[in-house]
This record gives C-alpha cells, sequence and structure tokens, in this order.
C-alpha cells in the first residue's frame, strides 16, 4: 500500500449508523482518522420504536479503538438537529452519509397512505433535511462529500416495493443536481445503490446470499467517495458481495423526424423498431448532451418535403457507397456500333472508333462517357440502393435530361470508381425529377468523367417542394441550321445498343413495350443521345477528341427504324447547340442540347509539373558595338570549328540538329553528316531545338543543364529526342574558340549591331504607369460600382505602403476608400508599395507574401482572406486611374516603381517557417512522421534537419546528428514539393530527389504538400 | 506436344572487349565447331541453321556459317535486340518439336563498337520510342547511356517502393564478379567488394559503372536434334528442352507509367509463369539460373519476376545469399552478363551453354551440386523475353 487513505481532521455524519450498512461506514471512517456522528434512532426496520442503545454500541466501539465520534438520536425529519451535535461537538461538517431508511414493503393494491408517506419522509424528505443542513457548511468551507443511499429496487423496481423504489429513485435526481450545484463549491455528491444483508434484507434473502452481502463490503466504497482525493460527482454506483460498478443511462439512437413534417401515430408505428434499437446508442451525462439531438434538429431546420415516393430529406445528399466498373476497347467498339456508328465500313472517320487496330489510331468514341456513370446507376437502382427515401418503382421512372462532361479524352481501357450523389429533388407538381450526380475517377483517382442524370418520376411529386429551375436552356437561335444530319436508325438498333448494359426488356421485347402502351419496342434514349452526337461532332467539329460535354433533353420516344435528323447550329468554336427530330412523325425528340468542346486537348496523363519556372529574363544585349562579349554567333563559328578539328565527332554523332533560337531571334543548322554549321534552317534536320539565345549561351557556357532546360520547359525538343542525348559535345567547346571567334567578330567592327532594345517606353506613358494611388481610386470606384461587395464583406481595412509610404482605409462597412487613417480598422495590413501593386495585379498571392515575411497583418487575420476581391478590380480601371492623374497633372510621386515591382522571392526558409508554423498548429505531426530528417538545399544552399518524433515536432537549421534519411534537393524542387506541384515520387524518379539512408521515411514527407 | 527436343551440343569463345576480339565470322564458326565437336555430329548432319546478331548488315549469319560448309541448307539470321540469341534458339526448337527438322544448328555473335549501346539509323521511326516516350513522362531524359536510364530507372522505382539500399544493387555485381572469377571464358574474372562496385563512378543513379554491362564480343552456339536423331546417334542421357516460352510487350509496359513495366517485368512474369506451366515445374524445383543481368537493377527485378523470391524480397533475397553457392538457388554462376560479357546476339546462347555444362556437371569450379533443372532468362528491349527449362534425367 503507497499510501493510506485517511480523514484526519474531517467529520462526518452517518445517519443510520446503529447498526448495518451505517455502522460499517462509521467504524470504517473512524478508524481511519474521521471524527463522527453516529446517528440513529433506534427504532425497527419498520420506523416503529426510538432507542438510544444502538448509536451508543457503536460510539462505545469506536472510541474503545481510539477513534473520535458522538451519538445523536434524532430522527433524520429533524436533519438540523443532527448536523448542529457535529457542529457543537467538533465545530464542522465535511462528509454526510444519506443511510437512514426503513421499509414498508407491501403489494400496491394494498398500501396505504401511510406506507406511502412514511417511506418518501425517512427516504427522501430526511435526505433532503440532513443535507439541507450540512450544505450551508460546506458551500463556506469550499468542500464537502455527500452520499445518497439508492437501491436497485429504485433503479429496476422490485416487487411489493413501489413506495420504496420511488423513494429510492428519486435519490438519485436529488444527487444529480446537488452533483452539478455543488460542483464549483468543493461539494460532490455521489449516490451508491448497494446490495447488502442488513437487517432490511434479512427476511428475503437466503443467509448463503446474506452473508456473502457484508456491510464491509459496501463501505469502502462509500469511504472512497468521501475520500477528498477522490474526483467523482453525480455518479451512481451498483456494489455489493464483492463487486463495484458504475452506472450510466444509455438512450438509443433513435429516430428524428424533421421539424416540418407530420409525426403521425403510423409513421412513429412504423419506426418503433428503430425508437427501441440500442444497435447505436449514446450515453449522454449531462442534460445538454441529453438536448443534443433535439438542437441538431433544429438546426438542420425544417422539412424539404416529400410523400410516400420521395423523402427529400433521406435522400437529397444521399451519397451512395463507390461502385466500380471497366471497359476496354471491345465495349467502346460495341457501343460505337450500337450508336450506329461505322454502318459504312469504309468511312475512315468512324472506323476508327470501332477498328482498334485501326492504322491511324482506335478512337473512343466520346459520349461513350454517358455509359460508365449511368450503369453504375441502373445497377443500384436494380439492387434498390439507389438512395434511402427512394420508394418508387423503376417503371415510374423516365430518362429525362443527361448531362455528360469528359475531363480528358477517354483511355482505351479503364477501370472505374464511381460514386452517385442525389444532387437535386423537384418537385414538378403532378411528377418529381431527380437528379442523380455521378463521378467517375480513373485508376489513379484522376476524376475522367462526370455524369448528371436527370430521372423524371411519374406521379410522384406534389408535395409542395422546390419546382427547381425553370428557365429553357440551350434553345437554338433563330435562325436556319448550320448544319443538318438525316440518318435512318436500323431497325435492329436497339437490339445492338443494349449490349452496352442497359437490358430494360422495353427496348427488346415486343410483349414488354405493349404491356407499357408502345406499339413495338422503343429506342433507348441514350442510343439517340449517342445518334444525335455522332451527327453533331462528325459535321460540327472533325475531332471527337474535342468533346468536352453534352446536355440533353429527351422530349419523346423513338421507334427504332425511324429517321433521325440532327439539326446543328455552331453558336461558337467551343460550343454547338443542336435538336434531333423524327422525320416520319416530324417530332422533336432530342431538345435543349449542346455540345461544348475543349479549346485544347487536355493531356492524356497530366505529366508531372516542372518546379516553378520563372518567366525567363534573356541576358541584357551586348551594350557597346565594340563588346567581344561572346554571342550565340560566336558559339555557332566556334562549334564549327570545333567539328572541323574532331572529325571523328561527327561520324559518331551523324545527326541533323536544327537550332532555333529566340530573343534575339536566329536559326542555325548543325550538319553533323556533312561535318558543316551553318546559319538558317535545313530541311534535313532530324532533331530541332527551340531555345532562348540566353538560355543557349548559357547551355553551351555549362552553366545550365540541357536536361534541366528542357524540363524546366525552356528548350523545346521535336523530331529525334533520342538524338538530342548526344548534344552533349556542346559543353566540351573550348571557351577559347568562342572568345577567340567573339574577338574576331568585334575586330571586324563593320557588322551592324543590333541597336540595343530601344528604350520603349516614352516619359509620358511612364509616367501612366499605375501607382498605388491610381488602384485606391479604382477601388473606390469598383465598390461603388458593386454594393454588394461591401455589404458582404463587411470589414475595415487599413493598409500601411512602404517605400513610397502611404496610408489607405479601405472601409467595406460605410463602403468608402480614403487615404489616411479614419475609421478604426478592423484588420491592418502592412506592405511595400511595389508588392501591393503585385498583388492586386495578381501577381503575387497575399498568403505567400505573408509567408515570405513580406505581408504583415495585425487585427482580424480572418478577414484578411476576403481580400480577394482586389484582384478582380479591372485592370481597365487602373488604367483609367492612373491616365486621369496624368492627365489631371498630380505630380506622380518621385518614388513610384517605373517598372513591375520585382517578385517576392520565396526561397527555403520560406518553406521552413510555414512548416513550423504548420508542425504548431498539427501537434500530432511530429508522431506521425516519426524521424528524424535532414534536409540538404542546393542553388542557394542551406541545410535544416526537423526532428519529428511524438516528443518533438521541431526544425532547425544545420546538419542533425545522426539523422534517419537525408534528403538533397533543389530550392526549386522544394519549392515545388511545397506547393503541391510535384510528388517526392515523381522527384526521386526524376533524379532531382537524392534520398540516403531510409528511403521509407521519404514517403511520409506528408508534411511538406502545400505548405505555401 | 510435339517431339521433344535435346541440346546435344554447346561451345563458346572466350568473351572480349571491341577491339581485342576475332571478327564476328571467325568467333561465330569457332563457337559452332566447338558445338558440334561437343555433339559429335558432322556439319553435313545440319538441316537448318540460325544465326543471332544484332549489329551488322543482313546475312552475316551466312558469311560465318559459310566457314562451316557449303551445302546449301536454309540459314536464318535473327534479330531481336538483346534477346536475340535465345530467340534464334526458340526458332530452332520450334523446327525440331514440330518434326520439321532432326538436327539444326544456333549460332550467336556479336562484334560491338566500344560505348553505350546507341541508335543506328536515325532517319526513321526508332523502334524503342514509345519506351521513351515514357520514360520521357516518367523520369525526363539525363545526360546519361539510354539502357542505364531505362533499368536505373525501374531500379529508382523499385527502391521508392520498398526502400531498398544502393548496396544491394552493388551487391549483385559483388556476387556476378565472384562467380565469373571462375569462369575462364569471362571477361571480367577480377573480384570486386561492395565498396568499390559503390565507389566507382555514378552511371545513373542507382547504378555505378561496375553494374552495367560492358560491351563486349563474342560467340556461342548450340546444336539441337529430335530423340529420333539421338537415338540413331547412340547419344547419351542428353540435356533437353522441357519447355520453353516467349513473351513480347503487352499493354501494361507503356499505359501504367511504370520503369519496371517499361523494362519488361511483366514480358518476364508471363513468360516465366507459362514456361513452368509447361514444364510441370515451379521456381523452388530449380537449381540453376542464368538471367538476364545487363544491370544489377534487370537481375534484382528478375528474382520476384522468376519467382526466385516473393515480391518485396529481393533485398533480403540479396543479402541472405539466397542467390548464390550454398543458397536457394544459384543465379548467373557464368558471371553473367555484367561479368562474363554481354554480347547481344550472342549472349542468349553463352547462357544455354553455361547451363547445358552446369546440367552435365562439367561446371568444374562453378559446378552447381545436384543441379537437375535449370532456367534460362534473356530479355530485350523492344521486345522480348524468353525463359527456357532445361533438364537431364
Amino acid at each position: 500500500m503507497a499510501s493510506e487513505v485517511r480523514y484526519d481532521g474531517k467529520v462526518a455524519i452517518i445517519t443510520g449508523a446503529g447498526n448495518g450498512l451505517g455502522r460499517s461506514h462509521a467504524l470504517l471512517l473512524a478508524s481511519r482518522g474521521a471524527r463522527v456522528v453516529v446517528n440513529d434512532l433506534g427504532g425497527d426496520t419498520r420506523g416503529g420504536g426510538k432507542s438510544s442503545a444502538a448509536a451508543d454500541a457503536v460510539v462505545e466501539q469506536i472510541r474503545a479503538a481510539g477513534g473520535q465520534a458522538v451519538a445523536n438520536y434524532d430522527s433524520v425529519e429533524d436533519g438540523a438537529k443532527i448536523v448542529q451535535t457535529a457542529i457543537d461537538a467538533f465545530g464542522r461538517v465535511d462528509i454526510v452519509v444519506n443511510n437512514a431508511g426503513i421499509l414498508r414493503d407491501v403489494t400496491f393494491a394494498k398500501m396505504t397512505d401511510d406506507d406511502w408517506s412514511i417511506i418518501q419522509r425517512v427516504h427522501m424528505l430526511g435526505a433532503f433535511r440532513v443535507t439541507h443542513a450540512a450544505w450551508p457548511y460546506m458551500r463556506d468551507q469550499g468542500y464537502g462529500r455527500i452520499i445518497m443511499t439508492a437501491s436497485a429496487a429504485g433503479i429496476y423496481g422490485n416487487f411489493g416495493q413501489a413506495n420504496y423504489a420511488a423513494a429510492k429513485l428519486g435519490l438519485v435526481g436529488f444527487a444529480s443536481t446537488l452533483a452539478l450545484e455543488g460542483k464549483k463549491r468543493g461539494v460532490h455528491v455521489n449516490t451508491i445503490a448497494p446490495i447488502a444483508g442488513s437487517r432490511m434484507t434479512e427476511s428475503v434473502m437466503p443467509k448463503e446470499l446474506i452473508d456473502a452481502l457484508k456491510p464491509e463490503l459496501v463501505s469502502p466504497l462509500v469511504a472512497w467517495l468521501c475520500h477528498e482525493s477522490c474526483d467523482e460527482t453525480g455518479g451512481l454506483f451498483e456494489l455489493g458481495g464483492g463487486f463495484y460498478s458504475k452506472l450510466r443511462w444509455e438512450r438509443s439512437e433513435g429516430v428524428t423526424f424533421r421539424l416540418g413534417r407530420d409525426v403521425s401515430v403510423e409513421a412513429l408505428r412504423d419506426r418503433w423498431r428503430q425508437v427501441v434499437d440500442f444497435g447505436r446508442s449514446q450515453h449522454p451525462a449531462e442534460i445538454t448532451a441529453a438536448l443534443q439531438p433535439v438542437v441538431a434538429n433544429v438546426q438542420a431546420g425544417p422539412s424539404r418535403g416529400g410523400n410516400e415516393f420521395i423523402d427529400v430529406d433521406l435522400a437529397l445528399g444521399h451519397q451512395s457507397a463507390p461502385v466500380s466498373s471497366a471497359y476496354t476497347e471491345h465495349d467502346l467498339a460495341l457501343y460505337a456500333l450500337g450508336i450506329g456508328a461505322a454502318q459504312d465500313p469504309l468511312n475512315n472517320r468512324e472506323l476508327r472508333h470501332v477498328y482498334e487496330l485501326h492504322r491511324d489510331g482506335f478512337v473512343p468514341f466520346p459520349s461513350y462517357a454517358v455509359i460508365p456513370g449511368v450503369n453504375a446507376v441502373l445497377d443500384h437502382a436494380k439492387d434498390g440502393q439507389l438512395a434511402p427515401g427512394l420508394n418508387f418503382g423503376l417503371d415510374r421512372l423516365l430518362h429525362g435530361e443527361q448531362y455528360t462532361e469528359l475531363y480528358r479524352p477517354l483511355p482505351r481501357s479503364a477501370r472505374l470508381t464511381h460514386t452517385i450523389k442525389v444532387k437535386d429533388i423537384f418537385d414538378k407538381g403532378k411528377h418529381a425529377t431527380i437528379v442523380f450526380a455521378i463521378t467517375s475517377v480513373d485508376e489513379r483517382g484522376e476524376p475522367l468523367m462526370y455524369n448528371e442524370l436527370t430521372a423524371l418520376i411519374r406521379g410522384a411529386g406534389g408535395w409542395g417542394g422546390d419546382r427547381g429551375p425553370t428557365g429553357e436552356s440551350n434553345v437554338p437561335p433563330d435562325r436556319a441550321p448550320d448544319a443538318v444530319v438525316t440518318e435512318q436508325i436500323h431497325p435492329n438498333q436497339a437490339l445492338l445498343y443494349r449490349l452496352s448494359g442497359d437490358w430494360n426488356p422495353l427496348h427488346a421485347d415486343p410483349g414488354f413495350a405493349a404491356a407499357f402502351g408502345f406499339p413495338r419496342p422503343i429506342l433507348h434514349g441514350l442510343c439517340t443521345f449517342g445518334y444525335a452526337a455522332r451527327a453533331v461532332l462528325g459535321h460540327a467539329e472533325g475531332d471527337p477528341q474535342k468533346f468536352k460535354s453534352i446536355k440533353v433533353r429527351f422530349a419523346e420516344s423513338v421507334f427504332p427504324g425511324e429517321t433521325l435528323v440532327t439539326e446543328i447550329w455552331k453558336e461558337s468554336p467551343t460550343r454547338v447547340v443542336f435538336r434531333a427530330r423524327v422525320k416520319e412523325r416530324d417530332k422533336v425528340v432530342i431538345s435543349n442540347a449542346a455540345i461544348e468542346l475543349f479549346d485544347q486537348i487536355p493531356s492524356a496523363a497530366p505529366a508531372p509539373k516542372p518546379a516553378a519556372a520563372a518567366a525567363s529574363t534573356p541576358a541584357a544585349a551586348p551594350v557597346t558595338a565594340q563588346s567581344a562579349e561572346p554571342n550565340s554567333t560566336d558559339v555557332f563559328t566556334a562549334i564549327g570549328q570545333h567539328l572541323a578539328a574532331n572529325p571523328e565527332l561527327a561520324k559518331k554523332v551523324n545527326t541533323v540538329f536544327q537550332f532555333k533560337l529566340t530573343g534575339p531571334d536566329s536559326a542555325y543548322t548543325i550538319d553533323l553528316k556533312q561535318n558543316n554549321v551553318s546559319p538558317g534552317t535545313a530541311a534535313s534536320a532530324e532533331c530541332t531545338l527551340e531555345i532562348t539565345d540566353a538560355d543557349f549561351m548559357a547551355m553551351c557556357a555549362g552553366k545550365a543543364n540541357a536536361q534541366e532546360l528542357y524540363f524546366g520547359g525552356k528548350l523545346k525538343i521535336t523530331g529525334n529526342v533520342m538524338a538530342s542525348q548526344k548534344l552533349n559535345f556542346l559543353s566540351k567547346l573550348d571557351p577559347k574558340l568562342v572568345l577567340a571567334a567573339a574577338k574576331a567578330r568585334a575586330g571586324a567592327g563593320s557588322a551592324a549591331q543590333p541597336a540595343p532594345a530601344a528604350d520603349a517606353a516614352s516619359v509620358s506613358e511612364a509616367s501612366a504607369e499605375p501607382i498605388s494611388a491610381d488602384i485606391f481610386t479604382a477601388m473606390g470606384a469598383y465598390l461603388e460600382a458593386n454594393p454588394e461587395l461591401a455589404k458582404k464583406v463587411n470589414v475595415v481595412y487599413l493598409f500601411k505602403l512602404s517605400g513610397p509610404d502611404g496610408a489607405w482605409t479601405v472601409d467595406l462597412k460605410q463602403n468608402k476608400v480614403s487615404p489616411g487613417t479614419d475609421a478604426p480598422a478592423e484588420c491592418t495590413l502592412e506592405l511595400s508599395d511595389a508588392d501591393f501593386i503585385g498583388m492586386c495585379a495578381g501577381k503575387l498571392n497575399p498568403q505567400e507574401l505573408y509567408f515570405g515575411g513580406k505581408l504583415k497583418i495585425s487585427g482580424n487575420l480572418m478577414a484578411s482572406q476576403k481580400l480577394t476581391f482586389l484582384q478582380k478590380i479591372e485592370p481597365a480601371r487602373v488604367l483609367a486611374a492612373a491616365k486621369a492623374r496624368v492627365a489631371g497633372g498630380a505630380a506622380a510621386p518621385a518614388a513610384a516603381p517605373a517598372a513591375a515591382p520585382p517578385a517576392a522571392r520565396i526561397g527555403a526558409a520560406e518553406v521552413i517557417t510555414a512548416l513550423r508554423r504548420r508542425l504548431a498548429d498539427n501537434p500530432n505531426l511530429g508522431g506521425e512522421v516519426g524521424a528524424i530528417i535532414q534536409l540538404t538545399v542546393r542553388a542557394p544552399d542551406s541545410a535544416w534537419h526537423a526532428v519529428l518524433t511524438a516528443e518533438r515536432a521541431e526544425v532547425h537549421e544545420g546538419q542533425a546528428d545522426g539523422p534517419q534519411v537525408t534528403l538533397l534537393l533543389a530550392e526549386d524542387d522544394l519549392l515545388a514539393l511545397a506547393r503541391g506541384e510535384a510528388s517526392p515520387a515523381q522527384l526521386f524518379q526524376f533524379g532531382k530527389l537524392r534520398v540516403d539512408g531510409d528511403l521509407k521515411i521519404a514517403h511520409r514527407l506528408g508534411f511538406l504538400h502545400k505548405l505555401i | 506436344m510435339g517431339n521433344r527436343v535435346n541440346v546435344i551440343g554447346v561451345g563458346m569463345v572466350k568473351f572480349q572487349k571491341p577491339g581485342a576480339s576475332d571478327e564476328y565470322n571467325v568467333m561465330a564458326s569457332n563457337a559452332a565447331r566447338a558445338a558440334l565437336a561437343d555433339a559429335g555430329v558432322a556439319y553435313s548432319d545440319i538441316e537448318q541453321a540460325y544465326a543471332g546478331y544484332v549489329y551488322g548488315d543482313s546475312t552475316c549469319g551466312q558469311r560465318a556459317i559459310y566457314e562451316l560448309g557449303l551445302t546449301g541448307i536454309p540459314v536464318f539470321n535473327v534479330n531481336n535486340n538483346c534477346s536475340t540469341g535465345s530467340t534464334a534458339l526458340f526458332l530452332a526448337r520450334q523446327a525440331i518439336e514440330g518434326g520439321l527438322a532432326q538436327c539444326v544448328l544456333v549460332v550467336g555473335f556479336e562484334q560491338m563498337e566500344k560505348g553505350a549501346l546507341g541508335a543506328k539509323y536515325n532517319d526513321r521511326t526508332n523502334p524503342l520510342e514509345w519506351q521513351a516516350d515514357l520514360m520521357n513522362r516518367v523520369q525526363g531524359f539525363a545526360q546519361a547511356p539510354p539502357a542505364a536510364q531505362m533499368f536505373g530507372g525501374a531500379g529508382r522505382e523499385y527502391r521508392w517502393k520498398h526502400g531498398t539500399k544502393r548496396e544491394t544493387f552493388a551487391k549483385i555485381s559483388q556476387k556476378a564478379r565472384k562467380h565469373a572469377s571462375k569462369n575462364p571464358y569471362a571477361l571480367f574474372t577480377e573480384q570486386l567488394s561492395v565498396e568499390e562496385i559503390m565507389a566507382a563512378p555514378e552511371v545513373f543513379d542507382p547504378l555505378t559503372r561496375y553494374q552495367c554491362c560492358p560491351p563486349t564480343c563474342g560467340a556461342a552456339a548450340a546444336v539441337l536434334a529430335s530423340d529420333d536423331f539421338v537415338k540413331r546417334h547412340g547419344l547419351k542421357s542428353p540435356v533437353y528442352i522441357a519447355a520453353q516460352a516467349m513473351t513480347t510487350d503487352f499493354r501494361t509496359s507503356f499505359e501504367e507509367d511504370s520503369m519496371i513495366k517499361m523494362v519488361g517485368y511483366d514480358m518476364a512474369e508471363a513468360a516465366a509463369r507459362q514456361a513452368y506451366e509447361r514444364a510441370g515445374l515451379g521456381p523452388k524445383d530449380v537449381q540453376v539460373v542464368e538471367l538476364h543481368d545487363c544491370f544489377t537493377a534487370n537481375e534484382l527485378l528478375t528474382y520476384e519476376a522468376l519467382g526466385l523470391c516473393g515480391p518485396g524480397e529481393a533485398e533480403r533475397f540479396i543479402w541472405d545469399e539466397g542467390n548464390t553457392y550454398g543458397g536457394a538457388v544459384v543465379t548467373n554462376p557464368s558471371g553473367g552478363l555484367l561479368s562474363k560479357g554481354h554480347p547481344l546476339g550472342a549472349t542468349g546462347l553463352a547462357q544455354c551453354t553455361e547451363l547445358v555444362w552446369q546440367l552435365r556437371g562439367q561446371a568444374e569450379q562453378r559446378q552447381v551440386e545436384g543441379a537437375r533443372v535449370a532456367l534460362q532468362h534473356n530479355l530485350g528491349l523492344g521486345g522480348a523475353c524468353v525463359v527456357t527449362i532445361y533438364r537431364r534425367d
């Protein structure tokens, strides 16, 4: 025993302590130093009689053992007297154990008023009186421990004890409330529900059980709850016979009806199983937790309605579990045949959609993008798992509208995962519409396609809900179509189309179709959709790879064998509106339809983004004509000489290279077949390199690496990429040769040098260059024109600019922009004038400036996030303000920047600063990484080490002692990592991230992702 | 199943550095003579000949074989990049198995230039264009030999996935040198330590120079015959081909942006699976393997492709020395491409020669005790992979 639990200096009142539990509590507490008031009326177990003997005997026993105790013979109904005894004898009271009790067991039928009320008086009123008298002392001294004695009979009920059970459970509520009221004053109140053999239970239990239920096995828990080091309060404990436990309330998850919905008796009956289901349950410990479902229901807002077919509250927003599917060229070709492609097998364009070995390449027909998503919905629908709250049969469902979008051209095969969301539910009066949004991602988790299927549910509307958008979209213009495509749909087309996944017998089985009132099976709406898409893509835009999206409304059924007339209006280079009619019946079958095209075809496999490459600024042009500074001409001259001196080189490389230089522009051919270097272009070039003059010079000087230029997008290689590898001889060029060539050129002197870059900007134009004042002027005008913006943002900003210094107040409460510090600002931003201009021009990002330490924000930091409106100010407004200022003759401030400000440089230090911030915000991050990582950065060089463990999460400059892993990379690549533009795996594969030590740790570099 | 195909004779010449060897026709005819002598048959018994080589003008095969005699038999020139030799072997095996011939000669040779492999024809579509495109997309082009970039890149991808140490790749080279030190036909017979291998100039991370096979000149040959022929000539207990499978690229080589797949992992895995199935054997039944270790990275990948160890277990397999004498299987007892050398057209037949010697118990100091089943893996980018299982009863 490490330390004995003692009660020295404490005074305890134990009621009913002459026998049984009370006596046991008193003896235990006294034995451990408490001074005890032993209260006992000395009556029998039914409340009759009165005697001092019982209390006296216990007091005697305590004193004999060396303890301190006094006796009290009052009824608990005179609680104040009992407490007074404690005050008189010991001067204080610390512990009250409400233990006194009697029984009047009788079946309810025979229970008298007296049976009822004496029980309530002794147990309830008695506990109240004693506790109430002790309460002020405890509150004043800031300390108290109170025990109520309840019973299993109160909790579970017990035959013949209705009066007793009521009183006992009453004590639980009594204690729960006192626990709350006493908490702040150090008064703890707990309740025990003991099962103990005592005078009161002797009559009903077998002797063996009573022997096991000794009072001595109850008192330790009471004593512990009464100790000053015990934090429990408000608890209910069930114990006895060596068993100790705590009780709490459990509540089923239940059901919640959204407010505004009628809750009928039938609705409750129908969901009764859910009301009483403890499969998912809660344990509210306090009244606020108990209220939580109600609060949540209020917060969820009023019901969005519904009826027996559709429960909008349940269904709207529901997202299905992901489902997977896959397709191959086989599926694509079958689909293309299903929508009538290549009926002329010699039509080369259409043959590409159905023949996987086509010599020009197989081209998946893009409207196939509708199939995987819609099939996923059909599969879910067949399983009855579309969404909870959708309780209609599939026979009510009609395909109303379809929107299909591709994020990039379809690959020839893919494994896809789809999620289906109930995006919208509209009440159209008689009918309802449901919009299912299906997002499909590929094996890498990249979104490939998006579908919106609008289903019309016949006869399911009418709950008075949102009617949804009503406007007509994609209405054909009021002119003759730009193209009309007429095509007969083959009579067996539906039988072919259905093999792509829509097996509804309505499209195949004549008997089934007849049952639905159709003279024969109808064509799938999506088959008509495919025919129309083929017509549009075939005529309006030759390249199906440009397909971006399609939207149609299904207006009428089509029968296979009918003739489809697709009318096409090309509204812009990227948008085509169309409509489809059935010629025989002159009925519009597809209306409000449009296809959108990509301006540029997105690449199939997004290549890793190259590390942020600053806009290349060519090196300054030679300043004087006399300069012997080498230029690219000199380099080519030197190459010619080098090749002449090393003929075996040409033999080995044996390739014709074309160089196209820009800024200044020039072209050179290095023909290593003829061993000849000459200006101009050559038709025989096998490998063409396009590069700026400056970068070319840097490359030949060995200052830039061809590979880096290539990946930085600064070197473009066409033709034989492999041949470009052989260019490394360029860096072997003797610099002396180049210098000699430059001298020779300068010496010749006659050649006119290109004029130095013209000092283009005239003085007046230069001063019309916008300054920050113009931006604020423009801002004022912009805010005036957009009053709703001020209302939305509703913040007063103060901008403190430096170099030149200035202060502006942007008051979005008064909708006013003024110089100076007029209004009390809620959010103050300090930055340089140049950075401010750069930020408003969208060249600099406020967040980067902030993390780069170039923008200081004080006051309401969150409000600074609303500053995005700055970038919405039209540049024209700023220019107009600048012009007005110049015209008005206002002198531009002397220090006004004449050129665009230099971009704020973000480097490794800024990444580390952002990392420290992240570590501070995410205390668990260190433990998740669990490693000491050395970060060695090149160009410019810096070294850092991160100690990321559960105990510590720190980043320091310099070398770590014994890092588990060392990462070596260029600063640009570190920035690319931190910006989320490159992944560690990509950089590693590119050889841009070198890892020494435990490579697996490099898998956990997520903490660098999107730092800046 | 067709006729059983027996390898009744093998032979090779010592591999040399470029510039130090005989001309191709001399090397090839010498190897063929050795194989004929080993089989104990005359050139006049040969009904067809298959000649494998990569570099050289058309009909080098005839020029080499004509030195053995001018009997007017069909001669086929075979070119399939680094898997040329075993592709020739594959065709010859088909001829016997299909009953179209009773006895054929296969010879592989290469007279290489100094320096890393590169394209010879720059005026037309490069056959490795798709591989190059993929590499460019996944890791860019570096100033390094393209093959080293491809296999080294596969090594990088494997390292990233499994956290493999650079030294693990070097350890393969150390083993190769150790094996080659006992092989009189090998180019490099000097042993190297892991440290020395690591300290060599880096060609393409994680590969150092000693982890890349050298350009080599050499030739090797084999004589294949049917059971009837064996019986007629009274040949005793010859080595035979229990199964052979050849694969070319699958879609996965190009569509998963994986360097490992691009350099032929799936080709190897599929060829091995087919061969095991046809032979009714598994990796555990094999005692000796000659596999295509053009770079250490590929030997490591091939362990897993052939099932010699489980996926991701190669590093442990290497450090536990499961791949050498005393281990579960001996890989490249000849020293492999890394140390014996890699004359492209000859490699497939040199592997065959080594394994026939091993199964006959004629491998002298490098004999693998109790070798009954041998496996050959020969891979070419472009691509093709041939896996052959040999047995001797």
